[in-house]
């Protein structure tokens, strides 16, 4: 297998980031200020968004022996990593930031180099998992994702809640691999192949579909991927994690993150393991526990972050019902399809609304942490408070926002092929979780303020907060505008 | 089955002279013990210090550095035996996997992570 340039110009969109990754590295010790750094990361992430649109290809196109495709459902992912990255760059630039205080070593202090380096990498690895059609390959892609997001979790380093969180989803992260690790090394031993469609052929071919050691290698594999977008039970580290994270890069983990998981997790239930009646199942438990739990606990939480950590657990559970459909035996092919595509659909309009919500919090400074910092914002601050509302609706799912239209595909795909408990269920927590959106919105607009006018925020965090509510709102009044490009896997 | 047979004289061959060396030295070899050689062997360490010490970050480091080399170095093995196979090509890709890897080790050397301070 030789370099061949056709072959490198699928992956432009990675190229671009991690070139950007290298320079950033390479003038570290020379970058004490953040907008250079803030601008270089949104151009190349506009870059790498543009190009993977521009890549969209007519027929699947492989590369590198059948490392990776290019295909629709590849670059509809793309494009939405590449959005969440510009976004949460954005929203990474502080009012006044402070002259770095470089410790002794080049320790410590605001590193903006390092911290953009991390998180184009991390971009790149979430964009390799979504192009991956062979277990290691997308193996490597989320290592490489998981790696720079321990460092990013533990980036404030002076603060000790973030190393402890750091350490937490290290720990529990590295368990995760191990156990995905293992369940690549018992398909191979199955099937004797790690690509997605050798898999599939050499499951339809030789009847190994209940094959003993398939189903714990299967279950290995979900397990793996579940902790990747944080579904119940494998959530336990999300929360932690976002609370001691700085609030962007919370953002990025629930945003970006989540999108590239249920990218990963798209592909190889339909693909590799499109035969296999047991995934199906193990999905419909994933998302029915994570909906549930992820609803119910929210309403105990008083930290902001916390409380919207629960929430994209919820929020990861109702994404799954697309695949649920599309994996579900019954399902026809246009049936299968349209699942897929309604979780790709979710999963896009999420990513905007949570964007927002955290970009709120992010406005808010110190204040937007803990839930009692709304209280009587809008009396302060009536368009913030605005804006906040919004995606608190949009999180709920009531229309016109996205959070409907988004609810809407999804529970209709679940109908469609069957799953009317599951479709109850959905509803029922989602007028649960509204208990939980709307406590924030009753503390905005009907209790007196406690706290001090919040600040002025930047210029970075309100460009960010506008492409955030266009999407949220375009995609509730027009549903289908910006996802009609969606495509299943094939 | 007969590759295995290969394995199994290996391990044999393994046990067979471990155990010779131990046995040999311990009935032929001269005894003069002293407390330092009857102390477990350890790389400096006190072997019978509680754990929970303090550990200086610097060997983290060095311990870093040294693996961005130790990978360098398993990628460049099998590389070199098929170099003449791979040719020009061979040649361009492992200068990109090199060029990244000196990115991150001029990173290190430009923030002082090789200084011993």
């Amino acid at each position: 297998m030789n370099l061949d340039i056709k072959h490198l110009i699928l992956l432009v969109p990675e190229l671009i980031l991690v070139g950007t990754a290298l320079v950033l590295m390479l003038a570290a010790s020379r970058i004490r200020t953040t907008l250079p750094v803030t601008v270089g990361t949104v151009l190349a992430a506009v870059a790498a968004g543009l190009s993977s649109y521009w890549l969209l290809p007519d027929e699947p196109k492989t590369g590198f022996g059948d490392m990776i495709v290019v295909d629709g459902y590849s670059q509809f992912f793309k494009v939405l990593i590449a959005s969440a990255l510009a976004l949460v760059t954005l929203l990474s630039v502080k009012r006044n930031p402070p002259l770095p205080p470089l410790a002794k070593g080049g320790l410590g202090g605001d590193r903006p180099a390092e911290y953009h380096a991390l998180l184009l990498l991390a971009s790149t690895g979430m964009m390799f998992a979504a192009s991956a059609v062979d277990l290691l390959t997308l193996y490597l892609g989320l290592e490489l994702t998981t790696l720079c997001s321990y460092i990013l979790v533990g980036i404030t380093v002076e603060k000790s809640t973030s190393n402890e969180a750091a350490i937490k989803y290290f720990l529990l992260g590295s368990f995760a691999s191990a156990l995905f690790l293992y369940g690549i090394a018992l398909v191979y031993g199955v099937t004797g192949a790690t690509g997605y469609g050798a898999i599939d052929s050499a499951l339809s071919e030789h009847g190994l579909a209940s094959n003993k050691i398939l189903l714990v290698a299967i279950g290995l594999l979900a397990a793996g991927l579940a902790f990747k977008i944080a579904a119940y039970p494998f959530h336990a580290w999300a929360p932690d994690a976002y609370q001691g994270a700085s609030a962007p890069v919370a953002a990025f983990l629930a945003a970006a993150s989540k999108a590239a998981g249920l990218a990963a997790l798209g592909r190889v239930c339909l693909v590799a393991f499109g035969s296999e009646g047991v995934l199906s199942v193990v999905l419909v438990v994933l998302a029915a526990l994570s909906i549930i739990v992820g609803s119910i606990v929210a309403l105990a939480q008083t930290d902001m972050k916390r409380l919207l950590a629960y929430s994209s657990i919820a929020h990861v559970g109702y994404a799954l019902l697309g695949f649920v459909s599309a994996t579900s035996q019954g399902a026809s092919a246009s049936m299968a399809a349209a699942g897929a595509t309604a979780t790709m659909t979710y999963s896009f309009l999420y990513v905007f609304m949570t964007l927002g919500a955290f970009g709120v919090v992010i406005a808010l400074g110190q204040r937007g942490e803990s839930l009692d910092g709304y209280r009587g914002l809008a009396a302060q601050r009536p368009g913030t408070a605005a804006l906040m509302l919004l995606f608190l609706l949009a999180l709920t799912g009531i229309p016109p926002t996205s959070g409907f239209a988004a609810k809407f595909v999804v529970i209709l795909s679940v109908i469609s092929t069957g799953h009317f408990v599951l479709a109850v269920l959905a509803v029922v927590c989602s007028v649960i979780s509204a208990f939980v959106y709307l406590r924030v919105a009753v503390m905005m607009y009907m209790n007196e303020p406690q706290e001090p006018e919040p600040s002025q925020y930047s210029w970075a965090v309100s460009a960010a907060l506008v492409v955030a509510t266009l999407v949220t709102v375009i995609g509730g009044i027009i549903p289908g505008s910006l996802t009609f490009w969606a495509e299943a896997p094939s | 089955m007969n590759d295995y047979i290969g394995i199994a004289a290996s391990f044999l061959v393994a046990g067979v002279i471990t155990v010779a060396m131990v046995v040999l030295a311990s009935t032929l070899g001269k005894k003069k013990p002293s407390a330092v050689k009857s102390d477990p062997f350890e790389c400096g360490q006190d072997p019978f210090s509680l754990p929970g010490g303090k550990q200086a970050i610097r060997f983290y480091l060095v311990a870093i550095l040294f693996i961005l080399f130790d990978v360098e170095l398993v990628f460049l093995y099998p590389w070199a035996v098929i170099f003449r196979e791979l040719g020009v090509v061979g040649l361009v890709e492992m200068g990109i996997f090199l060029g990244i890897l000196m990115v991150g080790y001029v990173y290190a050397w430009t923030n002082g992570a090789l200084k011993w301070q």
